[in-house]
């Protein structure tokens, strides 16, 4: 293997930084299955809450949950929303991991308590959105070899991976207690990684795009347009 | 939340938050002490790990402003005792709750990508000195390391901590009522006050 010398190199990695905007192909569906009507008034909130059960082990990122909070929210049409942290810290302990309603058919029950009830209306929250899903590694392949000497180094080499984000959001209606509908977003990609002296990332955003697609479905479907 | 460094390569210390929520419950219509011994708010779990190095968990400092938020939520009144005095006066009992046992596990003991925390509590309801129930209490929080960046071992292990701390609270504040001894005495203290214990009870 050739090596070059360190000022060759730092122009190497300069290249690759910029190369590294550079962003592999994803693949998205999204599935949107209604069951109520939906609609927000001016003061209506909503929360996104991933699912943290026990004992599952295969948990919503948090990072997922706030992008999609956050997607939500954002642009010309976006909707108000209260954050997970608040949320769970104004009903608390309703929807803790040991005491979250499994379904839409604990929400009368919980809706009957006076103190429960009055929070819900303060907070102003409308729907209850369940994030449940995850992003995992589907495939790896290749090898790369890298070395660090005295008058420089470098690597050699081809990595790819593909990643498959698999999300399902269900909507519960507070006012009605009832499952107003479910959105499905479903991104794959293949991230690449070739070197020849300074390694390439072309990196698939799998979950970017499934959070973009997702937030954007709600978005549609919760103000009722879709 | 405060943290602390590593400890060489592997092992952690931290310190559980102390930032509570306080319970949306019916309150309990009675006065109740509240004693919390040294033995509870100065507690640390320490823990050597095989090939893992020591693993150093500051449960203790937790302990007050979660108590103190559980109670200001499910009775009426509380005020902080020094011990049980059996000057009842003032408060219809006394609850001295104690931590009898923390385990935790680290990722790499479990093959996942969690850190697990249990904490075992037993509390004890006083009637001036009289132990009227003993009530043990488990509870568990994890946190995922995948959700904390790469250097996440502190922050896991802390989220750990602080979910096994509300899940402490929240059982506490869904099941207190509803514990037979516990029910007979408050049925007792409140007379025809008829408290519904279901109503602070979890559905799931």
């Amino acid at each position: 293997m050739k090596f070059i010398g360190f000022q060759n190199a730092k122009s190497l990695i300069l290249i690759s930084l910029a190369l590294t905007s550079l962003s592999g192909c994803v693949t998205s569906t999204i599935q949107a299955v209604r069951e109520a009507n939906t609609g927000m008034q001016t003061d209506d909130a909503i929360v996104v809450l991933g699912r943290r059960s026990r004992p599952t082990n295969s948990e919503t990122e948090l990072d997922f949950v706030s992008c999609v909070a956050k997607g939500v929210t954002n642009g010309a049409n976006g909707l108000s929303v209260v954050s997970e942290g608040d949320f769970m810290d104004a009903m608390f302990p309703w929807f803790e991991p040991r005491t979250a309603p499994a379904n839409t058919q604990d929400l009368p029950e919980l809706l009957t308590q006076p103190l429960l009830a009055a929070r819900l209306e303060e907070i102003g929250l409308r729907y209850v959105v369940w994030v449940e899903g995850s992003t995992q590694r589907t495939e790896s392949g290749g090898s790369m070899t890298c070395s660090i000497t005295a008058g420089g180094g470098g690597c050699f080499g081809f990595l790819s991976w593909e990643n498959d984000s698999n999300y399902e959001a269900s909507i519960w209606d507070i006012k009605t207690g009832t499952t107003a509908g479910r959105v499905a977003s479903e991104a794959v990609g293949t991230s690449y990684m070739p070197a020849i002296v300074v390694p390439i990332p072309i990196i698939a955003r799998v979950r970017k795009q499934a959070c973009t697609s997702l937030s954007t479905q709600l978005k549609t479907f919760l103000r009722g347009d879709a | 939340m405060s943290l602390f460094g590593l400890s060489g390569c592997t092992g952690a210390s931290v310190e559980a938050p102390v930032k509570f929520p306080v319970p949306v419950v019916e309150m309990l219509p009675v006065t109740m002490g509240l004693v919390l011994n040294a033995e509870l708010t100065d507690y640390v779990h320490e823990e050597k790990l095989e090939k893992n190095g020591t693993w150093v968990i500051d449960i203790g400092a937790a302990q007050q402003p979660m108590f103190e938020n559980l109670f200001r939520g499910l009775f009426a009144n509380f005020e902080t005792l020094s011990k049980v005095d059996g000057q009842s006066a003032t408060h219809n009992g006394v609850i001295v709750p104690s931590i009898t046992q923390v385990q935790f596990s680290i990722p790499s003991q479990t093959r996942t990508d969690y850190f697990e925390v249990w904490i075992k509590y037993q509390v004890q309801l006083f009637d001036e000195q009289t132990l009227i129930a003993e009530w043990p209490i488990t509870a568990y929080g994890k946190a995922n390391v995948r959700n904390y960046g790469l250097v996440s071992t502190n922050q896991a292990l802390t989220a750990a901590a602080r979910a096994a701390c509300r899940d402490a609270m929240a059982f506490f504040a869904l099941e207190f009522s509803a514990e037979p001894k516990i029910r007979a005495w408050l049925d007792n203290e409140t007379g025809a006050l008829n408290i519904n214990p279901n109503n602070n009870s979890a559905s799931s």
